[in-house]
């Protein structure tokens, strides 16, 4: 049922159609200080998605690639286990949505992202933590997302994460110019954003070597005992009352 | 009791009294209070459902609002290379119609005909049609009209305009004129009142084009010219030659050697005007206005500095900035010059005399039938026959035109003229597979010609054969009033040849006027290959 989308570096020619689909669907601001395409574009509050590009050597010669970057959507996200009211939510069909009438602005979830995605608007009055949200209306009435379908070379691509799994194995077993790993398969435990390259990923910026291991597990397997805890220190707490109060009326009656 | 006291120059009261007044019952019922109303705030925020989505607050065009399974017949937007020299976009306006990407996709056949992934380079011809297609304005040329203001405020320098043929039917419209007016006169009369210091014609290195390009070709035909196959490919189009060398490199020994009329020109406005003037050539700055926007990549490619290695300084550039018509209709509305109240003034003598075969350059098929024109006359050594002079079936919007003319001496010569590198595919293939009987191709990258180049103006959106049809008539008009209408009668170029470069193809013409290409079939990915990683 969770949905995904397959990013084929080796089919992206840097239009940057994606990003501007994604300002024109979200309504986001154009601010001519922080392009959607350059090596110097970056996330911020109104860019959801830009392109990077990157110079880098494939069997020692210089090409060109172009990196789209956005939401990872993660299948056991950090943001949404550090959010304490809950405003960034995993949802079964694949996106980390964000309710803004609920957050409180704390920006743990800025922290807790390991990719660095979510944004705060510092220059709003009311600020609101931003991020890609996979297009989840468009997902919801049964369409790709913005980004998928205004890509002309088909280098997104939108689906079940899992057939999305099986077909990036298929090109790289297809094509042995291909990295033969796909990243977000297992990268913090797995994200609904799968990408294959022909150029190692940690030549264009992408974060490698980093545990398979989900961010909320490791906090998890501490903040389980939590109920534990809290009725348990109830308990002795409680139960010292008891005792102490008994044997002070014990001391009284002498 | 209550106490006054001034506390930081402020009056405060303190009611000690009434602070032991609140009971620990009244404070109770009042957090009890306050504890209600926020259970109440908090259980209607809690009937929402908690998924909510801050997204989607805009839109898309409407191709996209289609369920996932089905098909977009247009997605997208072509790839703009931030270092591109011709073309820049402004993301901002983009509405991702996909209008860009269907006309270079479709008419020019240059998006969609490589595989992936890139090499080192955003395939891109640099011809602008989709300056003309995009309904926003959203993608334009590279604005240089800075650079020109400069030039015109510098009194050091000297600074020397040339016209490309097309430009003269086509600047009136962005001064309300009809489509094809004649304004070469009020062109020539504007581009003096904003300052330059000589208005010259691209037209007479088109006469002169046609000289070295008619030599060249009786070469091959004659077998002169070992390693240079027959067909030969016109040479002219900045767009058409970089698509050459991307997509059909095998035949670059086809495409004749001479530069385009610009580049022509700029050789020559450094070396022999230079001298002929009696200035300095690093004193010149050479600017050329153009109904095209590879015109601005064809000056910085490297090798076009061949005045700078004439005089051994090879930072000299043969041209130094090309405007494009839109950019030069920019600078007089900045000026406040209104071109259509302009009296017709008259090129300067030296260098801007043309003739008809010249002005029809600017049309498709008009390089053809200037070359026709001028070839039976080195031939045979006679007038040109009237019939020749109207070479009807390489005139009109027709996407591939074909001609055969009977030329004494040498028998039939077959000719091809093309329009729309989608069309160039049809005949560059036919020659690939060596069924092609011509002995002659003309290209141009835009469809029309030059007349609707990537430079015009944008006075239908997207282009329209109405207006393209109004421009070439504009241009065959005056060519049929014109009193020379043969290359080799222009007599500057006759005198440029006396005095300078002494005959055709000479040492000095090979030097300055011919050049060579490069292969970019290593930026090119066949596209089988990336049709089965797909």
């Amino acid at each position: 049922m969770a949905k995904g989308v397959l990013v084929d570096l080796t089919r992206c020619i840097g239009c940057g159609s994606c990003a501007v689909a994604c300002k024109l669907h979200n309504g986001l601001e154009w601010d001519p200080e922080k392009p959607i395409i350059d090596e110097k574009a970056v996330l911020a509050g109104e860019n959801w998605t830009v392109i990077t590009s990157h110079v880098v050597a494939v069997k020692d010669r210089e090409v060109w690639r172009f990196v789209k970057h956005q939401c990872l959507h993660c299948l056991e996200p950090a943001c949404a286990s550090s959010c304490f009211v809950s405003a960034l939510r995993k949802t079964p069909e694949g996106p980390v949505v964000y309710n803004e009438d609920i957050c409180v602005g704390c920006r743990y979830c800025m922290l807790a992202c390991p990719f660095g995605v979510p944004k705060y608007e510092w220059d709003q009055q009311f600020p609101r933590v931003q991020k890609c949200n996979m297009c989840f209306s468009r997902v919801n009435a049964g369409q790709v997302t913005a980004c998928t379908v205004v890509c002309p070379t088909q280098a997104l691509r939108f689906g079940e994460r899992d057939a999305l799994l099986a077909e990036a194995r298929r090109r790289i077993a297809d094509n042995h110019a291909y990295v033969p790993a796909v990243y977000g398969e297992k990268e913090y435990g797995g994200t609904s954003w799968l990408y294959i390259s022909d150029v190692p990923f940690e030549q264009m910026g992408f974060k490698t070597n980093v545990s398979e291991r989900s961010i909320p597990s490791y906090t998890w397997s501490v903040l389980k005992w939590t109920p534990y805890i809290a009725v348990g220190w109830t308990a002795a707490l409680t139960a010292l009352y008891l005792y102490t109060k008994r044997r002070a009326e014990v001391e009284e009656d002498h | 009791m209550e106490i006054d006291f001034d506390e930081g120059g402020v009056r405060v009261n303190k009611h000690c009294e009434r602070e032991q007044a609140v009971t620990r019952r009244a404070f109770l019922k009042m957090m009890g209070g306050l504890g209600l109303a926020g259970l109440a705030v908090g259980a209607g925020g809690c009937l929402e459902s908690p998924v909510r989505d801050t997204g989607g607050q805009g839109w898309l065009p409407y191709q996209y609002e289609a369920a996932g399974t089905w098909p977009v017949p247009m997605r997208g937007r072509v790839s703009i290379d931030p270092m591109n020299p011709s073309l820049v976009r402004d993301d901002a306006k983009c509405v991702l119609c996909g209008q860009c990407l269907d006309v270079c996709e479709r008419v020019q056949a240059v998006f969609g005909h490589y595989g992936l992934p890139l090499a080192d380079d955003v395939i891109c011809i640099h011809c602008g049609q989709c300056t003309m297609a995009c309904p926003t304005g959203a993608i334009a040329e590279r604005d240089d009209t800075d650079k020109v203001w400069q030039a015109l405020d510098d009194p050091s320098r000297f600074v020397v305009v040339q016209t490309a043929p097309a430009t003269r039917v086509a600047l009136g419209e962005e001064f309300g004129l009809e489509p094809g007016t004649w304004v070469a006169g009020k062109q020539v009369a504007a581009l003096r009142k904003l300052g330059f210091d000589a208005v010259l014609d691209t037209n007479f290195t088109a006469d002169l084009t046609i000289m070295e390009e008619g030599t060249e070709l009786i070469k091959r035909i004659k077998g002169e010219l070992p390693g240079k196959p027959l067909p030969q490919f016109t040479s002219c189009c900045p767009g058409w030659i970089k698509f050459c060398e991307y997509f059909y490199p095998d035949l670059l020994p086809n495409l004749s050697t001479c530069k385009s009329p610009q580049q022509m020109f700029g050789a020559l406005a450094k070396t022999y005007y230079a001298a002929k003037r009696n200035i300095a050539p690093e004193s010149i700055v050479s600017v050329s206005v153009m109904p095209c926007t590879a015109k601005k990549f064809e000056e910085q490619r490297p090798e076009m500095n061949d005045s700078g290695s004439f005089h051994g300084k090879t930072s000299l550039r043969d041209v130094d900035v090309v405007l494009t018509t839109r950019e030069l209709a920019k600078m007089l509305k900045r000026k406040g010059i209104d071109l259509t109240a302009l009296p017709d003034e008259a090129y300067d003598s030296f260098m801007g005399d043309s003739t008809g075969a010249a002005i029809i350059f600017g049309a498709t098929g008009g390089v053809m039938e200037a070359a026709v024109r001028s070839a039976y006359f080195f031939i045979t050594g006679q007038k040109t026959p009237a019939d020749l002079l109207n070479l009807t079936p390489v005139r009109g919007l027709d996407g591939v035109k074909e001609a055969a003319v009977d030329i004494p001496g040498v028998g039939a010569v077959r000719v091809a003229v093309c329009h729309g590198m989608a069309n160039g595919r049809r005949v560059l293939e036919e020659v690939r597979s060596g069924r092609a009987p011509w002995h002659f191709i003309e290209f141009m990258a835009c469809p029309g010609g030059c007349i609707a180049g990537g430079g015009q103006p944008r006075t239908a959106v997207p282009p329209t054969d109405e207006v393209r049809t109004k421009r070439i008539a504009g241009l065959y008009s005056a060519d049929a009033r014109w009193v020379r209408r043969e290359s080799h009668e222009n007599p500057e170029v006759l005198a440029l040849y006396r005095e300078f470069l002494e005959h055709p193809m000479s040492e000095k013409a090979e030097e300055l006027l011919h050049t060579e290409y490069v292969s970019r079939a290593d930026k090119i990915r066949p596209l089988e290959l990336s049709k089965s990683v797909s």
